[in-house]
């Protein structure tokens, strides 16, 4: 394996709408994620941090630059792409009628984790987040809690490699939320690449080892926390954030 | 990527599994969709038999009133009484006998409207008869009179001038009701016995020797097996029974299948693991499939549950005898039409946003499936025609006749792969809309729409070509006539073909030079148009000919009209050469071989461009019997443009060919009843294959034709 798993180069998409016209989601970017990172991808709503994840995913292909997971082309090996990786997203819902077992049996074995052994790995994931006593019931008899540790046991059920998280806490209520980064960061612990993207400050300066702040389809600025106040001068990641968009956002009102 | 391989089976199974699984738990859907209607259908084939039962006993057990009236009542109430007397004295058991009963009344007509009495019985001298007659005249003639009653007339004479001094019954009824109509027509019906036998008595009186009904005495005998006769009967309905049953059933399980999927989410949950799309789809396909089948079956054994308890009843003496060959073929014919139901099904699902756009899809869909079905129902339909070539409609003529044992193999298999092509062609439709960026991405994105201009015509070129279709029809359809022959040749072909090839070259911003092929070609061509022209005409004709007597017969007079208003006498020969030959050659093919060409040729390969191109310059020759010669001349030129990269050529062979076809014709060289020999078609048919030979030659291709994708990206 690459001691690289995640590698984006001057990777673009456009989307066109009729009145708008071309609308660049994502505007040449590059990244990439070593295993072991929480690289966060930190911008407001519409920067296109989830353009960006979903080409990862081979939901969307690339208008242009390429894009690699664990060693495979987005393009080329759509499928060995998605093999390597579990997806998380607010729009990433489970099937109401399946049971939670069901749910991480049937997304192991699609996800072609060995038959022989997707009995044992579902076990060892419902004792990991605690849900044996209601794995039995039916995922739309559950509340969101439940819902939400079933649906990150899901994400990791064929343990890939790389993990993409597009605004995991996104409707959560803080309790759920800290749930939500505790795994997150066991999950660096144990070697995976994490993907994570947010608009929440904190929660990116809790949690990233990387930033790259994303504005308007582009990279203002990638780094450490300690980078990014070094370049700026700026303390908090909110006035980091602030003081890099100005910078271009004034840099557009002069020319 | 290979690594996976193997056990791709087990993950279509395993997406199999889960699809149905999800489904029966859904219980409320399986007890609506499934349940409810096996509980509801024979409840309502119950109701409606009681309904029916006690209608029928109603109609034996009511006494009919009826009213006599006239001025020749007595004579009247005479014949009604012996009539009755007949009714009730019926050797026929089968029907129980109905009583009426007179009554006395003042305005008997009032009291029928306003349902006082079921009948009233007039009873007219010839004087009155003719009077009443008269003034029903008048008032027909001004349209005045609404009247509800009905009548029917039984005339006591059946040569009025000769016996015009007899007597007259009207029968007074109202149609709307049951018991009404049901008076008129039994007493009708007794009058009329009554009748005969009074006829039969004063004959035999005067010395005929035997009964009126021996003479030219008729007995009709069905020589069909009543397993023949319920196989025809049964034959009708099959299809588009099992049809509406998997359309249903299929349902059930394609309504979720996508447009649920993205309604609660899961979609891109599935999308992001790593089945493969063509899994995902399969799985979905199969899933559709299987409940469809499920439904039917569970449908019609339980069907046939209640024909055996009783419940519904067959039609008298229903038979039906399929041997196990019938059966088998029977099963490979719906096999095409339960993919294509599937497919259609899945492709719905992926269209639309969520369950209640799939519904309000659904029922267009509904229609598009089940009027072709409802092509073995059709009188006189054979399988032997262009029937077969329609999917789904070949299929339903094709099950009729195996379900008499008629086989036609050659037509068997074109219905066949007609509703297969079209199974296939849904199939892979399917796959690719599940690829689309558009299940996810609310954008309206493509990489055509992006350009714009004309990388995006292809995908536009043939809306433009449906539009110009519907202007050319309603041009000739409604201003036809108007217009005559001179008008509407120029309205087609300047306004509609050329207009609108100039149109879309404005609108994508298409190189003039590119879109209508203008190249120089090879001189050789030339002498190739020359010697082709005349050899595809030939066979041309003979091709017509062929199809003509063996797939759709077209009667003489057809042809001879069609020819007539072409060649009518008034159009000297400079104008039908103008008209009918040199404008032709120039602007249809600047549409069809010019634009159209230049649209399709990245969507389908130089095989593919030459059918669609034939097929649509066929359909614009609106009636079918020109749809065939003209699909396959479209189909020469398209090849010929193909492969010489130049419109110049067809121009040319085109003029010429529309000059074989007229003027000979026009200057009165050959008549209709010119006959060709069999060697001046296969004559033809050489000098066709020289003059593509010499093209193939010289060939300069048509440039920037759609590329084989690297396996890479299949």
């Amino acid at each position: 394996m690459e001691s690289t798993s995640v590698r984006v180069e001057a990777l673009r998409k456009s989307f066109w709408d009729e009145s708008r016209g071309e609308i660049r989601a994502v505007d040449g970017i590059d990244f990439e994620c070593r295993p072991g990172e929480i690289f966060g991808l930190l911008g407001a709503n519409g920067a296109g941090k989830t353009t960006t994840l979903r080409m990862l995913a081979t939901i969307l292909k690339p208008t242009g630059g390429q894009a690699s997971v664990n060693g495979h082309d987005v393009l080329a090996e759509p499928e060995a792409v998605r093999r390597s990786l579990g997806f998380f997203s607010a729009s990433t819902a489970l099937y109401p009628r399946l049971t939670g077992r069901e749910t991480l049996e049937f997304f192991a074995r699609i996800n072609r984790y060995p038959a022989d052994q997707v009995g044992q790995r579902v076990e060892t994931l419902i004792e990991r987040f605690g849900i044996a006593e209601y794995a039995g019931a039916r995922v739309e008899k559950l509340s969101s809690g439940m819902k939400q540790k079933i649906s990150i046991a899901r994400t990791i059920v064929h343990d890939p490699p790389v993990l993409i998280f597009d605004e995991p806490t996104v409707g959560l209520d803080v309790m759920a939320a800290l749930e939500m980064q505790r795994v997150i960061l066991e999950l660096r612990d144990e070697g995976k690449s994490i993907i994570f993207s947010t608009h929440i400050m904190s929660e990116a300066e809790k949690l990233c080892d990387r930033i790259a702040i994303i504005h308007q389809g582009r990279i203002l600025a990638l780094g450490t926390l300690e980078q990014h106040r070094q370049a700026t001068g700026q303390h908090y990641l909110e006035d980091i954030f602030v003081h890099k968009v100005m910078e271009v956002e004034g840099a557009e009102d002069t020319t | 990527m290979n690594r996976g391989r193997p056990n791709d089976r087990g993950v279509l199974a395993t997406l199999f599994r889960y699809e149905i699984k999800r489904l029966l738990r859904d219980t409320r859907m399986i007890l609506i969709a499934v349940v409810a209607p096996l509980v509801l259908f024979p409840f309502i084939i119950f109701v409606m038999r009681m309904v029916e039962r006690t209608e029928e006993r109603r109609l034996v057990e009511t006494v009919y009133e009826y009213a006599l009236v006239g001025d020749e009542a007595e004579w009247g109430r005479e014949i009604v009484a012996a009539a009755l007397e007949l009714e009730a004295n019926d050797p026929d058991t089968s029907r129980a006998p109905v009583r009426f009963e007179e009554q006395q009344v003042v305005d008997a007509d009032s009291l029928l409207i306003a349902s006082g009495i079921h009948l009233v019985v007039e009873a007219l001298s010839p004087n009155a008869y003719a009077r009443i007659r008269a003034q029903e005249a008048a008032a027909d003639s001004s349209d005045a009179e609404e009247d509800t009653a009905e009548d029917i007339e039984v005339e006591e004479t059946e040569e009025e001038d000769a016996f015009s001094e007899l007597p007259t019954l009207r029968l007074r009824y109202r149609a709307q009701s049951d018991f009404s109509r049901n008076a008129s027509d039994r007493l009708s019906a007794r009058i009329v016995e009554l009748r005969s036998q009074l006829r039969d008595s004063l004959y035999r009186s005067r010395g005929f020797p035997i009964k009126l009904e021996q003479i030219a005495f008729v007995e009709t005998e069905n020589t069909a097996s009543a397993e023949k006769e319920g196989g025809a009967l049964l034959g009708l309905a099959l299809t588009p029974f099992l049809l509406l049953l998997m359309l249903t059933g299929g349902s059930i399980m394609a309504v979720d299948a996508i447009s649920g999927e993205k309604e609660r989410g899961t979609l891109e949950t599935l999308l992001t693991t790593a089945a493969a799309r063509s899994d995902i789809v399969k799985a979905k396909l199969l899933g559709i499939i299987a409940v469809g089948i499920a439904v039917a079956v569970i449908n019609i054994l339980n069907l046939l549950v209640y024909v055996v308890l009783g419940v519904v009843d067959l039609p008298e003496n229903f038979a039906v005898a399929l041997s196990a060959v019938d059966l088998v073929l029977l099963l490979v014919l719906f096999l095409p039409l339960t993919v294509l139901i599937s497919s259609s099904l899945l492709l719905l699902s992926g269209y639309a946003k969520s369950y209640k756009e799939y519904q309000i899809y659904f029922f267009p869909l509904f229609l598009v499936f089940l009027v072709p079905s409802l092509a073995g129902m059709l009188p006189g339909m054979e399988l032997r025609s262009v029937i077969a070539l329609v999917p789904i409609a070949g299929i339903g003529v094709a099950v009729r006749e195996i379900m008499v044992a008629q086989y036609d193999w050659l037509f068997l298999m074109l219905a066949f792969a007609s509703t297969g092509g079209a199974a296939v062609w849904a199939a892979r439709l399917t796959e690719r809309t599940l690829s689309t960026e558009r299940l996810i991405s609310q954008s309206d994105l493509d990489e055509a729409d992006l350009v714009g201009g004309p990388a995006l015509f292809p995908r536009h070129v043939l809306r433009w070509f449906g539009v110009m279709w519907v202007i050319f029809l309603i041009v000739s359809l409604w201003f036809g006539e108007d217009l005559g022959v001179r008008g509407q040749i120029l309205v087609n072909l300047v306004f509609i073909f050329l207009g609108g090839s100039l149109l879309m070259v404005r609108r994508y911003g298409l190189d003039p030079r590119t879109a209508f092929a203008l190249r120089p070609v090879h001189p050789l061509v030339w002498l190739a148009v020359l010697i082709g022209a005349p050899a595809g005409y030939i066979v041309g004709i003979g091709l017509a000919g062929l199809v003509n007597t063996y797939v759709f017969p077209v009667p003489q007079n057809v042809l001879e009209a069609f020819g007539d208003t072409l060649l009518g006498d008034e159009m000297p020969l400079w104008q039908l050469l103008f008209f009918l030959t040199i404008m032709p050659g120039i602007l249809e093919e600047l549409a069809f071989r010019g634009v159209l060409l230049h649209g399709l040729r990245k969507m389908l390969g130089p095989v593919g461009i030459c059918l669609l191109v034939g097929a649509i310059f066929g359909i614009f020759h609106v009636s079918l019997f020109r749809l065939v010669p003209t699909a396959y001349l479209g189909m020469i030129f398209a090849a010929v443009v193909l492969l010489t990269g130049s419109i110049f050529p067809v121009m040319l062979w085109h003029f010429a060919n529309n000059a074989i076809g007229l003027v000979p014709a026009h200057m009165g060289w050959v008549t209709e009843d010119t006959v060709l020999p069999w060697w001046g078609y296969a004559l033809g048919l050489l000098g066709l294959l020289i003059s593509f030979g010499i093209i193939w030659m010289v060939r300069t291709p048509y440039p920037d034709l759609k590329k084989k994708r690297p396996d890479a990206f299949a």
